[in-house]
């Protein structure tokens, strides 16, 4: 390895030597062989080639001519091919002196290969100017700032004027069918110098379907261009594919950029300028469907093929069914249906190949099924449909591809990796159709009730739920006069005191308030010690109270909790019979 | 001479009375039964297209079951009409909501026809609706709302006693859940069956109406309106268009 680099390195270094020096030239050129008396003419004197200056030049002798400036050297090199090339050009700026006729002597060079020199010239001096006029010769503050920077403070300096910029937005055609591709390229027309140039805001496109064509990423080149008579610098900078969604006119709204001028010297602070381009209108005629159309506006072709010829029962086989061409195949995303008698089909899987260019989108989308044969023999692929419009004919064209045949042979192995085992089914009936023998009509004893009768009912029951709740609320008001039932919901709290009083725990006094203040409550006031002829139920009520009066105030000579319990069980039974 | 005539007579009647009664035998129309086997034999023949007209008649007459929308579905799966063979299941479904071969033939044919399965079910609330048919959820509401009436009546006339009360509130608990399932599924828009390939969705009801686009043979569509001879449907896309009711049939009645 070491060797053959080293062997490069010194080929390299061969082939970047200086030319030897018999190889160097040296021409003396003027930039005008007839020049006015008050014009200058330019003196070059080129060295070509690689040998070196050893020494100062010795000037040309001047016939009826003047230095002005010089000389001026400015140095070139090349590599071409492996070769070093330079290039000195010496420069001087001349003035004729009359009319008349004007030489420029040979100019000796000292080379590190010898001394060279050049062959005279002669001029022809005519009087007066024959040049077009210079621009003027700027000063060494603007040669170096490219302004004064001072002008300001003296006057002298200028506002710097509006900068002619402009943007346009240019679509390659007004008028498309729906699902047709338009570029649509963003122009810059300058006659200043641009830094960079910016949205404000994204470019909008209502109605259309957009995509970023592939291009390279290089520097936007300029062309020179006329606007309104005048000169400018054309730069696109921007480019978009979009395709019409639905039929009509349709407008692209204008873009707004930001536009950073170039500083032309340290003191000059560039400046930012809003462009905007103008509104474009665009015409999308509609595209005639057919049942059967899948939305492709272009010109494709379309073609299927299988992965095998044969395969065995139980493996599996691929179907690849590709549109190819041009257009808009990125919205065509359902396939074709394929149903293969004797054979399972699983879903496709959509594979797409496609580049955006600036003349629209190519290249192919693939559908590919998997087909699990189910039976033996020669299954027959159907031809798989494919419509498309196309735009130079107008016409919706129907493609198909042709028909494949996929041999199936004997019980094959396992299925494919990654597809399901076929479900073990008959691969043909003796009768060849499961049919079932008996209408079997399901029994309906009733209809199922249907929205409206279920909430009806449902309502009716919560109206029913109502009256019997307020039917109790309106008998336990009843029930709140004197003498009269206590309200129903009482006594089941009523018969719980009872029940409290019986179970003991409570001091004798205690009990007998309980009992007397539920009796009271869910019977009223019931005087217990009454005169008069009663009834029954008074009757009840009156001597279950007496006892309680009597426990309440009996001597506490001994324990009365089995008396209590008794007063409790009697008072709860008053209670369920006549409350 | 004069008996024997009238016996004669009395054969002739009779022989008129057995003959017009063969023919009446003879012409009396066939049970569903037999003309459901009958239809079997023709497409086992396969004369399809004669057997459906049967199954279609039969169901037109009210007699629908699984069984008959089954072999309907076979014998359109058997024509290659696989929209049509899979409009003959789910409405089998719909009427035997608990028939599990349908459900499977169904996946299979699903399968087949390259279908999501949100394909077919664009109403998940018809499921619900499907599930309190097959229970009788919405009797059950009822008989449920009854029975809590009737504990609070007791509840009410017996206060001493607890549990009506409890039974009350349980039963009227019950009657509200069980009667959620079909009021939610009486929400479901009304479905059909794309059941021809390549169906147009036309931007209007009528026979000069443009194509926006192409409904898929075997999915299922909501219905949003009724035509005479048009419906407005909903495919899987959400593009809302109308299609001829001869390439859409209704799931419901």
């Amino acid at each position: 390895m070491a060797p053959r680099l080293l062997a490069f390195l010194a080929a390299a270094a061969l082939a970047a030597a200086p030319a030897p020096a018999q190889d160097t030239s040296v021409r003396a050129e003027v930039d005008a062989n007839r020049v006015g008396v008050d014009d200058n003419v330019q003196l070059t004197i080129v060295i070509e080639g690689n040998a070196q200056l050893t020494g100062p030049l010795v000037p040309p002798a001047l016939k009826n001519l003047r230095l002005v400036s010089g000389p001026d050297q400015s140095t070139q090199v090349s590599i071409s091919n492996g070769a070093m090339t330079q290039t000195v050009s010496l420069i001087y700026v001349l003035q004729p002196l009359a009319a008349g006729r004007a030489e420029i002597g040979p100019a000796r060079v000292r080379l590190s290969s010898g001394e060279k020199t050049t062959a005279p010239l002669a001029l022809e001096v005519v009087p007066g100017s024959i040049r077009p006029p210079r621009q003027q010769r700027r000063s060494i503050l603007e040669e170096a700032f490219g302004g004064d920077p001072f002008g300001s403070s003296t006057g002298r300096g200028r506002p710097r004027a509006e900068p002619k910029v402009t943007m346009s937005a240019v679509a390659s055609r007004s008028r498309a069918y729906v699902g047709e591709p338009i570029l649509i390229t963003y122009y810059m027309y300058t006659q200043a110098s641009v830094a960079s140039v910016q949205l404000t805001s994204a470019p909008q496109f209502p109605g259309f379907w957009t995509e970023d064509p592939d291009q390279a990423k290089t520097a936007p080149q300029g062309e020179r261009t006329t606007q309104g008579g005048e000169p400018y610098m054309r730069f696109a900078i921007g480019r978009r594919l979009i395709f019409p969604t639905r039929a009509g006119t349709l407008t692209i709204p204008p873009a707004a950029f930001r536009v950073s001028l170039a500083r032309l010297s340290v003191f000059d602070g560039g400046g930012t300028v809003e462009r905007s381009t103008a509104t474009l209108q665009i015409t999308a005629d509609p595209v005639p469907t057919t049942p059967d159309f899948s939305g492709a506006v272009g010109e494709f072709q379309v073609r299927a093929a299988l992965d095998r010829s044969t395969v065995g029962l139980g493996q599996a086989a691929t179907l690849r069914f590709t549109v190819e061409g041009s257009g808009n195949l990125k919205w065509v995303e359902r396939g074709p249906q394929l149903a293969v008698p004797g054979a399972r089909v699983y879903p496709p899987q959509v594979k797409s190949d496609l580049k955006v260019g600036l003349d629209g989108i190519k290249g192919s989308k693939t559908w590919e099924f998997v087909i699990v044969p189910e039976t033996n023999g020669a299954l027959i692929i159907p031809a798989l449909p494919f419509s498309y419009f196309a735009p130079s004919s107008g016409v919706v064209k129907h493609l198909e591809s042709p028909p494949l045949t996929l041999q199936v042979e004997g019980p094959g192995a396992a299925a494919a990796p990654g597809v399901p085992a076929a479900p073990a089914r008959p691969a043909a009936r003796p009768d060849g159709l499961a049919l079932r023998s008996d209408l079997d009509i399901p029994p309906r004893p009733l209809p199922e009730p249907g929205t409206r009768a279920l909430l009806i009912g449902l309502g009716l029951v919560l109206l029913l739920h109502g009256v019997v709740a307020g039917g109790s609320l309106w008998s336990q008001r009843r029930a709140a006069v004197p003498g009269r039932a206590a309200p129903r919901q009482s006594v089941r709290r009523a018969l719980g005191d009872l029940e409290q009083a019986r179970k003991g725990g409570l001091s004798k006094e205690q009990a007998a308030a309980l009992i007397e203040r539920t009796l009271h409550g869910v019977f009223g006031n019931v005087d217990e010690n009454g005169a008069g002829p009663v009834s029954e139920r008074e009757r009840a009520i009156r001597e279950v109270l007496q006892q309680v009066q009597f426990i309440r105030y009996a001597p506490q000579l001994g324990d009365y909790s089995e008396q209590i319990g008794s007063v409790a069980t009697r008072a709860a039974e008053v209670v369920r019979k006549w409350a | 001479m004069g008996l024997s005539a009238r016996g004669l007579r009395a054969a002739a009647g009779a022989a008129v009375v057995l003959l017009s009664a063969g023919a009446l035998q003879a012409q009396a129309p066939a049970s569903p039964g037999q003309r459901y086997r009958q239809a079997g034999d023709l497409i086992r023949t396969g004369d399809a297209l004669g057997g459906i007209a049967i199954y279609r008649s039969l169901a037109a007459s009210g007699l629908e079951s699984g069984s008959l929308y089954w072999n309907w579905a076979q014998a359109a799966a058997a024509r290659g009409e696989a929209g049509e063979a899979l409009w003959a299941i789910l409405r089998g479904r719909e009427v035997e909501p608990g028939d599990r071969s349908l459900l499977r033939e169904l996946e299979r044919l699903r399968e087949a026809a390259n279908l999501d399965p949100a394909e077919l079910a664009p109403e998940p609330m018809a499921a619900l609706a499907r599930f309190a048919r097959r229970f009788h959820l919405g009797w059950l509401a009822l008989g449920l709302a009854v029975l809590s009436l009737a504990a609070h009546l007791v509840g009410r006339l017996r206060p001493a006693l607890t549990w009506p009360a409890r039974a009350a509130w349980a039963a009227a608990a019950l009657a509200l859940l069980a009667a959620a399932a079909p009021l939610a599924g009486a929400t479901a828009r009304p479905t059909g069956v794309v059941v021809r390939r390549g169906a147009p969705l036309l931007d209007g009801a009528s026979a000069t109406a443009h194509s926006i686009g192409a409904l898929r043979q075997g999915e299922v569509v909501p219905l949003l309106e009724s035509g005479a001879a048009y419906l407005r449907v909903e495919d899987s896309s959400g593009a809302r268009g109308w299609a001829h009711r001869d390439d859409v049939w209704p799931l419901s009645n």
